[in-house]
Parts: C-alpha cells; structure tokens; sequence
C-alpha cells in the first residue's frame, strides 16, 4: 500500500491587509509521484467585511487526501488574497504559499503575503482608483524560479490551522 | 460547554440560538449519539460579561474506514481537551436598497427560521441582508445549512463562490473532549500527544480567548 497523507483543517482568515472585504483563492500543489485520492485541488472562500477587530474570517475548510510514492514535491498550499468593493470590483491584495506540514497533529500556520509594485506611476494610480500588476503565471508564487524579476511589497498574513494525518511512513522508513 | 463570547452592538437584542450540526462524511458507516440540536434560546447576562450561555452538551460517536470528510477532530490528539473559538457569519446583501428596507422584516426567530450563524448562497443583488432574525416570509431560498465543515466536493465548492459576500460578527465558543479507537493498528500516525506546532504570531488579531 502507498503511503498516505490526510490534509484537513481549514483557511481561519487573514490579518494585517489595508483593504477590507477580503476572499481568498487557494490551491494545493504536488510533485509528480503525489495522487489527489479524495477532495477538491483549489476553492475560493466568500467575502468577509469583519465588524469586529480587523480581522477577516473565511473558516474555509480544506479536506485533501493523497497517496504518494514519494517524498519530492511534497504539497504546497498556495494563497491569492483579493478584495472586491461595493461594485464588485476586485483588487489583488497579496500572493502567499506555504507547505503542508511534515509532522501528524494540529498546526497553526501564519502564511505571510506579498503584491508585486509596478512603477511608482501604477503605485500613484493604484493608490487613487486601484488595480495594480498581478502575476500572468501563478506558479511563480510557490516557485523560486522566476522570483528575480520581481519587485513586491508585503501584504498582510492569512492564518490557518492544518491538521496533518499520516498513513504506513512508517513502512517506507520515514520518520516524521 | 457551547457559550457565545462576544456579539457586536448591532445584535443587542441579546438572544441566541445555537444549532451544532457536522458535515457530510462520505465513507461513515455507523454513528451514535445527536449529530445536530437545536439548543434553548438565551438572552445575555445581566453583570458586566455580558455573556450569552447555552451550555449545550455533544457527545457523538462516529465509525469510519477513512478520515476524508470526516470533522477536524479526526487530528486533534487523543484523549485532549480541545477549546475552539468559531468564527460565526452573516450574508450580506449587495444593494443599499435591500439593506435599508430589511429592517422592517426583522422578527423575533421562528422554529424553523433561519439560523444566524450558517451561511447561505446569495447572487450578487439577490435576497435581503440576514443581519437579524427573518420572519419565514423572507424570500430566500431553501435555508441550507452550509457550516463551514462541509467544504469538499464540486457542489459545495460553487455554492461557496466569489458571489457570496458575508461580515463577521461574533464567536461560539466549543469546548470538547476526543477520544480514538484502532487509529494506529490502520496504520495512521496522527503524532504524538502534545504536538501543536505554532509558527508566527501566536494568535490571531480579533480572536477572543
């Protein structure tokens, strides 16, 4: 039998972002020898404008199961924080990533994010009527390949809790 | 223990309802015990805390082959008390119009109203803000109690759409005990008993403890 991994826990919200009405676009990423068994590879939560504190609640659930041959490419959870306004407009807000825990139990995960600047006429334009660059490729947020060309700013920090269920390492001889 | 800590002022009326309800576990195959309730209607107290408590007792047993779909209990440690702190929602409207004129549908809650604290799909523009207590005759769709549990599949992926604007306004408090049988013999490892790996900040900005 391969070994197995169970993923569930969920996105809690987001802290730390300038901009209100805040949803989150999320997906996992895997290596070639990872197989989705059970649960869907990405989601996006609702909108929340909080009315207490200023932090944004989505209490978005995540519930993944793979199988794996491996340990190369293990998953990595990758986040696209927006905002949207009263007219339904949305603005990026930040890109963040995190990997999945390694070790069984409860985390909690502070995943910091980041914006790309433009030139500083687009940091003008996006401080009066908004937008601003986005990325054409999202890998570039869980990869380190192609970061150079970048130039970013920080955003704010989504917070999760991950439970991590790990099935027969200990056949491979992985100890986690 | 499920005890509200905290509401915003626009919800003085101070009354409450809780109704725990757990999500869809595809590969359950026995349970045991009341998997939802409704609980009694509180009003806040009187002192200084200002606290809203139900008190409301959940003792459940579940058998399973597989923990996909199954509570974000299966991870916590065996034989831990967990306290959770549950974040609760309210749609929102998109029209300023909806929004002023929903006052006047406000009403004391119904048996088989709505209940604050699930979420509900709204199209962009469509149906009142729920920020109170509807009366039946509000026009929505069939209430579908979407806790935030359910989350996997399609289905509930679409129903969770961008179009779906909610604010956050208040927390349940949970406190429970977990207890496993027969984890380790299939196999699973869910990690030795205090393991609760913290990274950055310590808590969350907002979250009440």
């Amino acid at each position: 039998a391969m070994a197995e991994v169970h993923v569930i826990g969920q996105i809690m919200g987001a802290t730390g972002f300038s901009e209100s009405s805040l949803f989150c676009k999320w997906g996992i990423h895997t290596g070639a020898a990872w197989k989705l068994l059970s649960g869907v590879r990405e989601g996006q939560t609702q909108v929340d404008t909080p009315q207490i504190g200023d932090m944004a609640y989505w209490s978005h659930p995540i519930d993944l199961h793979f199988a794996t041959k491996g340990l190369q490419g293990w998953p990595r959870l990758h986040l696209q924080v927006w905002s949207q306004d009263s007219f339904g407009r949305c603005q990026l807000a930040g890109y963040g990533f995190c990997h999945v825990p390694s070790s069984p139990g409860t985390h909690q995960l502070d995943c910091p994010t980041w914006r790309p600047l433009g030139s500083w006429r687009e940091q003008l334009a996006r401080a009066f009527v908004g937008g601003g660059p986005q990325l054409l490729h999202g890998d570039a947020i869980y990869s380190g390949a192609d970061r150079y060309r970048l130039h970013t700013a920080a955003g704010g920090t989504v917070h999760l809790e991950l439970g991590l269920l790990l099935r027969h390492f200990d056949r491979y001889g992985v100890e986690c | 223990m499920v005890k509200e800590t905290a509401l915003p002022a626009a919800a003085q009326r101070g009354e409450g309802r809780g109704s725990p309800e757990l999500g869809h576990w595809p590969s359950l195959s026995s349970s045991q015990g009341l998997e939802e309730g409704i609980s009694q209607i509180t009003s806040k107290s009187q002192d200084a805390r200002r606290a809203l408590v139900w008190n409301f007792p959940i003792d459940v047993t579940f058998k399973s082959t597989n923990p996909y779909g199954c509570d974000t209990a299966v991870c916590e440690n065996i034989c831990f008390r967990h306290k959770k702190t549950i974040p609760m929602f309210v749609p929102e409207s998109v029209s300023k119009l909806q929004k002023f004129t929903r006052w006047d549908q406000v009403g004391p809650p119904q048996s088989d109203g709505w209940m604050p604290g699930t979420r509900q799909h709204t199209d962009a523009g469509a149906g009142p803000s729920l920020e109170g207590w509807p009366r039946p005759s509000v026009p929505l769709s069939p209430p579908q109690p979407l806790l935030p549990v359910r989350g996997a599949g399609p289905a509930n992926a679409a129903l969770l759409s961008s179009v779906t604007r909610v604010r956050s306004q208040g927390f349940v408090t949970l406190l429970f005990n977990v207890v496993t049988k027969d984890m380790r013999k299939l196999g699973y490892d869910t990690g030795p008993p205090d393991t609760q790996g913290v990274s950055g900040p310590s808590t969350p900005q907002g979250l009440p403890r």
